[in-house]
């Protein structure tokens, strides 16, 4: 076959390229040397303290597991229906999807008192613990998206003698039986994204101790915010490519997925929130305006920043026809999108670990100084601000994410260029 | 099997936090943590009541008590629960313990424990002497700890040090499966409480409420199950502190006014049978 199959987004980095990459490189030394430091001095360097246990890596980390959906999603879903639509996206979303779950996993790496430890996960698991489940999950779908990835591409990895065909042939055989495995990989794909989302949702819901965690809705909530977060990263992510580099996004298919996405929002933002909060707000108010109040108003500012700011507003601007139809709409509704659902993380942690069960004084030793919370060892109630060393880890392990798509973008033939899309097997059907 | 429980009397509790510093002593404990807490029902404030004053048509009110919160080592215990590497585990005899070699630092167990009874070694351990305390080896910088009911001492036959540090008496450790340890007995006989029932932990940590128990009914260090069976605390010498035994042979009839007899206000002056 020929090499004009496929499209490499950046043939060669230019200034701003390299400028872009030395960019992430000092964001990545400084994490590092962030979680250095904070190895050294232990996990007092962040602000975390007994009451309020876990923070800005947990809150980041269930935001880029939820992001790391979209991208394989939209492009597995397609394939396993044999179907061509949003073949465009296919690549870059398992791309963005793999560096996403990859910031996921390194993320709770700063989180864990010792790391060194971590063997334990394989040599003493408790299958009875979420996390463990979770654990196998990242793990497993991390490798599903780098082997997707790879079978997207390797016939045109090998049509361009890149050494990350590993090895195999461009044949048209090979390229006939590849959209067999694409089938039978979309089909795994689909299922291992709903249980990688379930279960991360359950390491919250199954804990009796910790306010609102304890909802059967924690898993369907966390399936709809992974769908709206991941196709609006992904949204993100081709409109930036389309403008910096080669990528070409298709118009009429960025039109379409922006409509989906906003049909996402619908459901997540308005329909599951409303069908959890009704129900508390029924039975703890008694006249009519208290039970609509107290289901309409939220209770912090991460509530209004993730229903309005990234949930009404990129919303309507997705409803109105006329809106809809522009790069800039649907760029800005996707931004807003994943902007907002940053702070459902962040709230549903601190709806955790705000209140103490039992709150009596002098309350709950901390196990390290509070500042400005309080002057001695003691609080009755959580708070919490990210420090400077874990906001700086954090931006590392992101900008490691940003840099697997950039390299991504250099060496993956990121676009197809020829017609032919849609997948093979399952059925003995023919394009 | 052995299940071992604690009955927590909080009629007796006087609040003295004698239990807090015992076992922040005993089980070497860094600064700036606590695996025993005595905790104020009532006020804003630690030792605060809540209410008003009689005067000035106020409603006389006023009320408060004291919960000591520890570990309340439940038999669904969610903290075991979600150890991803079983590190937290159940002993046997019912002691949720952990094994500091193995955690991982990932504070899960902190997360699932409705209790705030963990705390987690945020930088390196403090200790004040800086030798440490007590009998139990230090635990390192990013792993969590808490209360064990003192396993090291109950291996020996010994109670919790709360427990016998208690001078109120209002502590009571035994078997939870033995009918007849005083702990069965007092959660028969007496109203008792479990803490955050409704979350179906079923802690074995039970709080009298109501009326008052006659307190633990030994002087001794040690267990009831490592006492004598019949009335241990009436005729085994060595189970009675050497002072009170003393003065009780002495056939002083006023002993139990001395202070010997005071430091055990439980313990009949005469040498007959239990009181329950």
């Amino acid at each position: 076959m020929a090499a004009d199959t496929s499209r490499i987004a950046i043939p060669a980095f230019g200034t701003k390229g390299k400028l872009w990459l030395g960019l992430l490189a000092t964001v990545i030394v400084a994490g590092l040397a962030a979680w250095g430091y904070q190895l050294t001095t232990g996990l007092v360097a962040t602000g975390m303290r007994n009451v309020f246990s876990w923070g800005l890596y947990i809150m980041m980390f269930v935001l880029f597991v939820g992001l790391s959906a979209g991208g394989l999603i939209i492009s597995s879903a397609p394939k396993f229906f044999h179907s061509h639509r949003y073949e465009g996206f296919a690549r870059l979303g398992v791309l963005v999807s793999l560096a996403c779950i990859t910031v996921a996993g390194l993320l709770i790496l700063p989180d864990i008192g010792r790391p060194e430890r971590l063997y334990q996960f394989f040599t003493s698991p408790d299958f009875r613990s979420p996390m463990v489940w979770d654990f196998g999950i990242v793990i497993l779908y991390g490798v599903l998206n780098l082997w997707y990835l790879w079978l997207l591409t390797r016939r045109d990895l090998a049509a361009r003698g890149s050494p990350l065909a590993l090895g195999v042939d461009d044949t048209d055989a090979g390229r006939e039986r590849d959209r067999t495995l694409m089938f039978w990989t979309a089909a795994l794909a689909l299922p291992t994204a709903v249980a990688l989302h379930s279960v991360t949702g359950w390491i919250f819901a199954t804990q009796i101790g910790r306010g609102d965690w304890f909802s059967p809705l924690v898993a369907p909530v966390f399936i709809a915010k992974a769908l709206v977060s991941g196709l609006g990263l992904l949204l993100v992510v081709s409109v930036l490519a389309d403008r910096l580099t080669n990528y070409e996004v298709d118009r009429e298919e960025l039109t379409s997925l922006g409509k989906i996405l906003g049909v996402f929002l619908a459901l997540h933002v308005v329909y599951l929130l409303a069908a959890e909060r009704l129900p508390h707000a029924w039975a703890n108010h008694f006249e009519f305006w208290a039970i609509t109040s107290g289901f309409l108003i939220g209770e912090s500012v991460y509530f209004w920043l993730w229903t309005v700011v990234g949930g009404a507003v990129p919303l309507v601007m997705l409803m109105i026809p006329s809106l809809r139809k522009r790069v800039s709409v649907i760029f800005t509704a996707s931004l807003l999108a994943v902007f907002g659902t940053m702070f459902e993380g962040v709230r549903l942690v601190f709806t955790g670990y705000e209140v103490a069960n039992i709150d009596l004084p002098p309350g709950i030793s901390l196990g390290g100084e509070y500042a400005g919370i309080t002057t001695d060892i003691w609080a009755t109630a959580g708070a919490y601000t990210p420090t400077l060393v874990e906001v700086v880890v954090t931006l590392g392990i992101v900008a490691f994410g940003a840099l697997i798509v950039t390299l991504g973008l250099k060496y993956v033939p990121i676009q197809r260029v020829d017609g032919q899309y849609a997948t093979d097997g399952g059925t003995k059907e023919r394009q | 099997m052995t299940n071992y429980g604690l009955v927590i009397d909080q009629e007796r509790c006087i609040g003295c936090q004698a239990c807090a510093v015992s076992c922040k002593q005993e089980n070497n404990v860094p600064m700036g943590q606590f695996w025993n807490r005595v905790l104020t029902e009532g006020g804003d404030k630690i030792d605060t009541p809540s209410g008003g004053y009689p005067d000035d048509g106020g409603s006389g009110s006023l009320d408060m008590q004291y919960q000591p919160t520890a570990c309340q080592h439940c038999e669904n215990a969610p903290c075991v629960k979600v150890c991803p590497v079983n590190a937290t585990y159940t002993r046997d005899d019912g002691i949720v313990e952990i094994d500091y070699d193995k955690c991982i630092g990932c504070r899960y167990c902190m997360a699932a424990c409705p209790y705030n009874a963990r705390v987690f070694n945020w930088d390196e351990p403090e200790h004040m002497p800086e030798a440490g305390t007590g009998d139990v080896a230090a635990r390192p910088q990013g792993v969590v700890e808490k209360c064990t009911f003192c396993s090291h001492r109950v291996d020996e036959g010994l109670d919790p040090a709360c427990v016998v540090n208690c001078p109120a008496d209002a502590r009571i450790f035994g078997d939870l499966d033995d009918e007849g340890s005083t702990v069965s007995k007092y959660i028969n006989e007496y109203e008792t409480d479990q803490l955050l029932e409704d979350r179906g932990t079923n802690p074995k940590t039970h709080y009298i409420s109501g009326e008052m128990s006659p307190g633990r009914p030994q002087t001794s260090d040690k267990m009831e199950s490592e006492l004598d069976d019949v009335s241990p605390w009436s005729d085994g010498a060595e189970d009675v502190p050497a002072e009170a035994s003393e003065s009780d042979s002495s056939g002083s009839g006023g002993s139990h006014h001395s202070i010997e007899g005071d430091a055990a206000p439980h313990v009949p002056a005469v040498g007959s049978g239990g009181d329950d």
